[in-house]
């Protein structure tokens, strides 16, 4: 009797696994959002360089208007887009928002399907959202997942950077400029002196010491105006701001070390909503849908292993139109 | 004799408190959701648990960093994790979701399973959830997870995810619910938003979360209410016996007790304002009547232990709490 009794006790601790199918990524799941996943076959896009998955879009217009996340497409030529079963070559960059990291693409083609936008973003945490999962060449794939915590502004992380090192004994004078960032790009060079951020003059090792603050009360858009002294002359450039953990030189914190790939730009966004559909650094772009298969916002990060972060629907909205209507 | 009828019969009736628990959530007989009514209810349940889920989840702060845990008592009982804690009867600042500060202290934790109990030492009623006691989460179970994900976030709150058991094994359910460094010690709850496990630890594959069933805690229930250290794992180390440090010097007084001729600047006495000239009556309720009961007494604790002290003072009695630092 003791004997069995063990013997029960074995078979009920001993190793139980769940079939992929049926694991929350897994194709049996999955397959009960065919509704949401039609909606991305038909107004989602595929950001394609030749054959690899830079990211996702939302179809805005029929004539090919597609939102995408800037930072990740804004360096690449040749762009092209799968919409449905349909690649378009040679996608245009018309417009960038950088303070919201989204970006205006077109493409020429008619008759699309823009998404349906939901009427509001403010659902409760525990709501279904659906978004682009990885695809094949004709089948978009869906990732389901739920709103994980508050909409809240996610500030710079790390503070807020120019690109650029400082020397230490003169107050002000560029020691070097980063590759690829703000101010390499807005034309600052070594040797340049520091003299001016916005309407704040340059002058002590204090305000050096403070600078992030600086940059923070001074920004518009993720954006400063500089005025360095180049030689004698004065120069005024706009600097578009990074966060520090943007620089190639950042190396990580414990969760990003067990983060895999995640989104270089994932911070200084004025709002977003949270929820967990993970994947790869490349599911960002795309529409976040619920269940009616409404787009409640547009993925913009995937910030950690465990947080992604969409652009609300209310916001997105706005962006969309005053991109559209900076264009002639 | 009492016929074998009767017997099932009173067996179900010492059962019958136990019984009074929610149906068995019926999607999770489903293999998956089918369709969209479905998904439906999957996510009314989770909405309806999560208000009280998130009301008991907890941030806990400790010397080096913070995790999670969850109230699962009115009267502040936490179940968290081991490596969250570190050791048993430390100090640690537990935070609610509104972020609220209460003082706490950690009680025993199994170094062998992960698991570990908190206490918050501030009397009052606090928010709890109901544990999965009859151990009914099975795989393929839907769950949800709270935690406070790198650390304390008042305009995010804590986080929550997802997902399916999708492995039991020997001592630990692995889920595919995404946890990160700060979830650890957060809860995991069945979709009536009964406590299933304790947040453990993660592989680097997304779907490697892994977590401290139920049953590990209930089988040592009254070990880690006495703040016991139980196993030799690696989620906490053993303390090590005479590491901890008062930081007085003092004297043995003929009337008993001993007087204190010497306090440290900033060490463990000092902070509990123990001053020269107290006499200190009683340790953990034992007499002080020698400067060697006091050393036998240290020699026998570690650093980060707690120290009830009984002082008089100017003639007055009072019972002063303090936590052993490292030597």
């Amino acid at each position: 009797m003791a004997w069995l009794l063990a013997m029960t006790c074995a078979v009920a601790i001993a190793q139980q696994t769940l079939d992929a199918d049926y694991r929350i990524t897994g194709r049996e799941v999955l397959a009960a959002f065919e509704p949401q996943r039609q909606v991305l076959q038909t107004s989602s896009a595929v950001i394609l360089q030749g054959r690899k998955e830079i990211g996702y879009g939302v179809v805005i217009s029929p004539d090919g208007h597609i939102l995408v996340k800037a930072s990740d497409v804004e360096s690449l030529k040749d762009i092209d887009v799968m919409i449905d079963q349909t690649r378009y070559k040679g996608a245009k960059l018309l417009a960038v928002d950088p303070a919201w990291d989204v970006g205006l693409l077109k493409i020429e083609a008619s008759g699309l399907v823009p998404v349906r936008y939901a009427r509001s973003s403010a659902l409760p945490q525990g709501t279904w959202v659906v978004a682009n999962g990885a695809t094949s060449r004709t089948q978009r794939r869906a990732l389901a997942g739920i709103i994980s915590a508050k909409a809240r502004e996610i500030p710079p992380s790390g503070g807020y950077v120019l690109g650029l090192m400082l020397d230490e004994k003169e107050v002000g004078k560029i020691q070097e400029v980063t590759e690829g960032m703000g101010a390499e790009r807005a034309g600052l060079l070594k040797g340049d002196r520091l003299v001016k951020i916005g309407d704040q003059a340059i002058e002590t090792i204090e305000q050096i010491e403070k600078l992030s603050e600086i940059l923070q009360k001074q920004q518009k858009n993720s954006q400063v105006e500089v005025t360095v002294l180049r030689g004698k002359e004065r120069q005024q450039a706009v600097v578009a701001l990074s966060s520090r953990d943007e620089m190639a030189s950042y190396e990580g914190n414990r969760n990003d070390q067990m983060s895999g790939e995640y989104s270089i730009r994932r911070s200084r966004f004025p709002r977003v909503i949270q929820h967990d559909i993970l994947g790869n650094r490349y599911i960002t772009g795309g529409p976040l849908l619920n269940l009616d298969g409404l787009c409640v916002g547009m993925n913009i990060a995937r910030a950690t292993r465990a947080e992604s972060f969409a652009i609300p629907v209310e916001e997105l909205q706005e962006i969309a139109k005053r991109l559209l209507a900076s264009q002639p | 004799m009492i016929p074998v009828r009767n017997l099932w019969f009173m067996f179900l009736l010492s059962l019958g408190p136990l019984s009074a628990q929610p149906e068995r959530f019926p999607i999770n007989d489903l293999k998956a959701p089918s369709n969209t009514a479905d998904l439906i209810k999957i996510q009314e349940a989770l909405v309806n648990a999560l208000p009280q889920a998130r009301a008991a989840t907890v941030c806990i702060e400790v010397k080096d960093g913070t995790g999670s845990g969850v109230i699962v008592s009115e009267d502040g009982l936490i179940l968290t994790a081991a490596h969250v804690v570190i050791g048993i009867n430390r100090e640690c600042t537990v935070m609610l979701e509104d972020g609220t500060k209460l003082p706490a202290i950690s009680l025993g934790l199994n170094s062998e399973t992960d698991a570990a109990m908190v206490r918050i030492t501030k009397p009052g009623k606090y928010p709890y959830v109901k544990m999965d006691r009859e151990q009914q989460a099975l795989l393929g179970d839907w769950v949800f997870s709270l935690g406070h994900s790198s650390g304390f976030n008042k305009d995010r709150g804590s986080v929550t995810r997802i997902g399916r058991i999708v492995r039991i094994a020997q001592s630990t359910f692995q889920s595919d619910c995404t946890l990160i460094g700060g979830d650890s010690g957060g809860p995991l709850f069945d979709m009536s938003g009964r406590l299933v496990g304790i947040h453990s630890r993660v592989g680097a594959s997304l779907q490697s979360n892994m977590h401290v069933p139920m049953r590990e805690f209930l089988t040592h229930w009254q070990s880690l209410l006495d703040a016991q250290f139980i196993g030799d794992g690696d989620f906490a180390a053993k303390p090590k016996k005479g590491s901890g440090y008062l930081g007085i010097a003092t004297e043995a007084r003929k009337e008993g007790g001993l007087v204190v001729t010497k306090v440290g600047e900033g060490s463990p006495a000092f902070r509990a304002k123990i001053g020269e000239g107290d006499i200190l009556l009683e340790m953990n309720g034992k007499p002080l009547t020698t400067r060697q009961e006091l050393q036998a007494q240290l020699a026998e604790m570690a650093h980060g232990e707690r120290v009830v002290m009984k002082v008089s003072r100017a003639g007055k009695i009072e019972n002063l709490t303090l936590f052993l630092d490292e030597r």
